[in-house]
Parts: C-alpha cells; sequence; structure tokens
C-alpha cells in the first residue's frame, strides 16, 4: 500500500498557476506608464548681447539694408496670461521712418497675419524667405540631394553632409542675409517668441537677436493699431 | 461517445507565455523611463522644431511660473563624485558665501541636517533668509509652502555689483566645485528656462534681463517637439 501512494505522489500536477503573476506584472507596467515620462523636453539655445554699454565707435551697426525688425505683441486674459491665439505681428526694414509720425502717423512700420493658432507662421515665412532666398534656395537644393541620396549612399554619413553643407550655406559671406532683430513688447506671448526664433531655423538665418522694444517702436505700433482701428 | 471525450478536455490557458511577456514590458518601461520629477508648478513647454535634448546632467534649470515666481531645479553630474546631493549640498554652502557679500550681517548658518535635506530637493525656490525655516519643515508642508511662497527673490537689476538672491544663485551654481557645470554654463547648455507657453514676455524677459546683467549670455529655452512639414 505504501508503494502505491509514493507512486500516487509523483503523478501530482507540478505546473504553477501563473495567473496571479500576470495580474501583478500588468499592475507594474500600469504604474509604470503612469508614473513616469520618456518624452524629454528639447532646447532651444540662444546667446544675449552683453548688457554692457558699448562705446559709440564700437557698435556694429546692423546694415541698414539688410535689417529686419520684427515685433511680437500679445493681449492679456483675465488670469494675467498671455494668449497664443491673441498674437499681432509686425515688422519693418531697415531703420524706422518716422517723418510723418507726428502728422499722420505713418510709418513704415507694417502688421502681417499672424497665422494658425498653432504656432506656423506662413505669412512671416514668407517675408523672411523673401530677404533671405538665395540661401532658402541653396538649402532646398541641397535638401533634395540628400533625399536622393547624393553625398553619399550611407544614410547617416548622407544626412551628416547635408547638414555640414547646410551650415556652410547660412553662413555663406557672398549670400545676400538679412539681420532679424526680434523684440517682444510685455504682453506677446513665450510661445510665440519661440515660434519667431523658431522661423529663424526653419529659413536658415543664423543672424538674429534678441532687443529691447524702444519707445520710437511703440510709437509707430500704437499708431498702426489706431489706423487699422478707424478703418 | 467521441463526443463527450472533447468535453472533458481541459479549459485552462496556461499563463506562462502571458507572463513571460509582461515582465520583459516591465523590464523595458523600467529601464527606458525615468521617473516624473515633483515641480512646484506645471508648465507647458512652448512647442519648437528644434531638436536638440535637454541635457540630463550637470543642469541648471530656472522654473518659470506664469505669474512670474521663479524656482531652481539642480542636476548634478551622474557618473562622478558629483552627483546632484554633493552639487546641492556645495551650492547652498557657496549661496551663503555669497548672501554674505552684499549682506555681511546675515545670520545665515545651516545644520548638517538640513543641507542633507536641502541636497535631496530636486526644486527649491524660498527666499535664503527663510530657508532654514523651510527645510525643517515636513514634506507635505515645504511643498506646500513653495507653491504658496513668493519662489526666489527677482527683479529688474542693472547693477551686477549688487546682485539679487536670483543672480546669487546662478553665480552660486557657476561657482561650484563642479566643473563640468561650470563648464556647460559657459558653452551655453547648462542653464535652461523652462516657461509656459502662455507666460507674458515681460515675465520670462526679468529672468533672461537677469541672466544677462552678471554675464550669463548663454543658455537655453526648454521646449517642446514640434513637428514641422515641408
Amino acid at each position: 500500500m505504501a508503494i502505491k501512494s509514493k507512486s500516487r505522489q509523483k503523478k501530482f500536477d507540478t505546473r504553477i498557476d501563473f495567473t496571479p503573476m500576470v495580474d501583478m506584472n500588468m499592475l507594474l507596467i500600469t504604474f509604470f506608464m503612469l508614473c513616469t515620462t520618456m518624452i524629454k523636453s528639447q532646447t532651444l539655445k540662444i546667446a544675449l548681447p552683453t548688457n554692457e554699454k558699448v562705446e559709440k565707435e564700437d557698435q556694429n551697426k546692423v546694415k541698414q539694408s539688410e535689417a529686419v525688425t520684427i515685433i511680437i505683441d500679445g493681449e492679456l486674459d483675465e488670469k494675467g496670461l498671455s494668449d497664443p491665439s491673441k498674437g499681432k505681428l509686425y515688422y519693418y526694414d531697415g531703420m524706422p521712418e518716422t517723418e510723418n509720425l507726428a502728422t499722420t502717423g505713418e510709418s513704415n512700420m507694417k502688421q502681417i497675419q499672424f497665422g494658425t493658432e498653432d504656432g506656423a507662421y506662413p505669412a512671416i515665412r514668407g517675408i523672411l524667405q523673401e530677404r533671405n532666398k538665395e540661401v532658402v534656395k541653396e538649402i532646398a537644393e541641397l535638401k533634395d540631394k540628400w533625399k536622393k541620396h547624393e553625398f553619399d549612399k550611407d544614410d547617416d554619413k548622407n544626412t551628416e553632409i547635408f547638414q555640414q553643407k547646410r551650415k556652410e550655406a547660412t553662413n555663406n559671406e557672398n549670400f545676400k542675409r538679412p539681420v532679424v532683430i526680434i523684440k517682444a513688447t510685455p504682453n506677446a506671448c513665450y510661445a510665440h517668441v519661440v515660434s519667431v526664433l523658431d522661423e529663424m531655423q526653419i529659413n536658415g538665418i543664423v543672424r538674429y537677436q534678441i532687443d529691447r522694444i524702444n519707445e520710437v517702436d511703440s510709437a509707430m505700433m500704437i499708431l498702426l493699431q489706431g489706423k487699422e482701428l478707424n478703418k | 461517445m467521441g463526443k463527450v471525450k472533447i468535453k472533458k478536455k481541459e479549459t485552462r490557458i496556461d499563463m506562462t507565455a502571458m507572463s513571460d511577456v509582461t515582465v520583459l514590458l516591465l523590464t523595458f518601461f523600467m529601464l527606458t523611463s525615468t521617473f516624473l520629477q515633483k515641480e512646484p508648478v506645471q508648465v507647458i513647454t512652448p512647442p519648437s522644431v528644434n531638436e536638440e535634448k535637454v541635457p540630463d546632467q550637470n543642469l541648471l534649470s530656472v522654473l518659470v511660473s506664469p505669474e512670474g515666481k521663479v524656482y531652481l531645479e539642480v542636476l548634478g553630474s551622474k557618473d562622478s563624485t558629483m552627483r546632484s546631493e554633493t552639487v546641492r549640498a556645495d551650492l547652498l554652502k557657496k549661496m551663503v558665501a555669497e548672501y554674505k557679500k552684499t549682506h555681511p550681517s546675515a545670520n545665515l548658518t545651516f545644520t548638517n541636517k538640513e543641507i542633507e535635506t536641502f541636497s535631496k530637493l530636486n526644486a527649491f525656490g524660498v527666499p535664503i533668509t527663510r530657508m532654514s525655516e523651510w527645510l525643517k519643515m515636513d514634506t507635505e508642508e515645504r511643498d506646500k509652502a513653495l507653491k504658496e511662497g513668493p519662489g526666489i527673490p527677482i527683479s529688474m537689476n542693472e547693477d551686477p555689483n549688487n546682485p539679487n538672491e536670483f543672480q546669487m544663485w546662478i553665480k552660486a551654481a557657476y561657482n561650484s566645485e563642479n566643473e563640468e557645470l561650470k563648464d556647460a554654463i559657459v558653452k551655453g547648455g547648462g542653464i535652461a528656462i523652462k516657461a509656459d507657453q502662455s507666460t507674458p514676455y515681460s515675465v520670462v524677459n526679468v529672468v533672461m534681463d537677469n541672466l544677462q546683467t552678471i554675464k550669463m549670455n548663454k543658455f537655453t529655452l526648454m521646449t517642446a517637439l514640434k513637428v514641422e512639414e515641408d
């Protein structure tokens, strides 16, 4: 009898039920999925000019024909936040022309379409591309070659050479390149400032600067707004 | 008779394979992810086409709330003696020294325990005179005080010889013993401004201006990825 019972024990099922284990793992996975981030933020590098007062003679005045000043304006909502859907953009070429400002309120400042709400700036892009067309054309050609893998058969190498050539094109002294001065009013939306900085990169503009808004700019803007309202 | 036999077939499913899969998934999540850090304010960074990643070490992030409160987050090196804890403890000591330059009579001393508490905190943002009191609180109270407090005192200041507290913190970080952080700040990747997309420019401008005054002209803005079609 004893022998018989032993043989019975050997027949006992050795498989373990994994269902609770799976349950527990699922719970842990859910926990990790909810408590962690996988997307890392991106960064945008900027360099500001020094605050020090520069001697008049040392000042490297931007060539008038190359300068474009972009002014970003916005509106605050009742919470004191800047409303991303209510931005305005102004721009003028070269120096501000203020001869007729006091009499007719006219200047060379223009208001442009802000674009869609998600931060695309079709109008400003057109203007910047127009002023940077030689570089933009060169970049488009390079991009075409890059897409056809003309630089190198190898994918990584192809991209590397493309990026190198792109950098050379944006820094090429022989091209007519604009100098963009970006100014923002206190009410401007931070997202819009970043978007305009983005446009610099999209359009291959390497010479740009963030500057403070001055009285002339504000006056031109207010008078332009007044004229828009009277229309 | 054959029909009866089919009905007797076992209905239990073998879960071993399923278990294998879940363990694999779990391992994947554990290895690839980083935990969300507790932050005093939630900000949504503005979208940008830039693809450069935020460094995950040697970084001083300036968290700016839409109302203009400023908090700081410090990350040390990942694989040297200068880990985040060491860097933070050192930063606090340097900050005290920096503060005493303009406020020689200030009574600022931190116990070892307070320094240890400070070194474990991800974000901070209270006036230095109240720091000691803040570090003595328990975790919940501390978070609440951080959220409701004024943040790091900051104002428009163009006199580099008379810095405000925010500028002192940045200077302290720059002078820290962590050479890698100093190097990153010089190159422009060491300081990152993290602000909400609907922040008025005036708020961000104060921070930028403050950095400019102490000659930290190069820094980065934290953004979220946006895909641009062309």
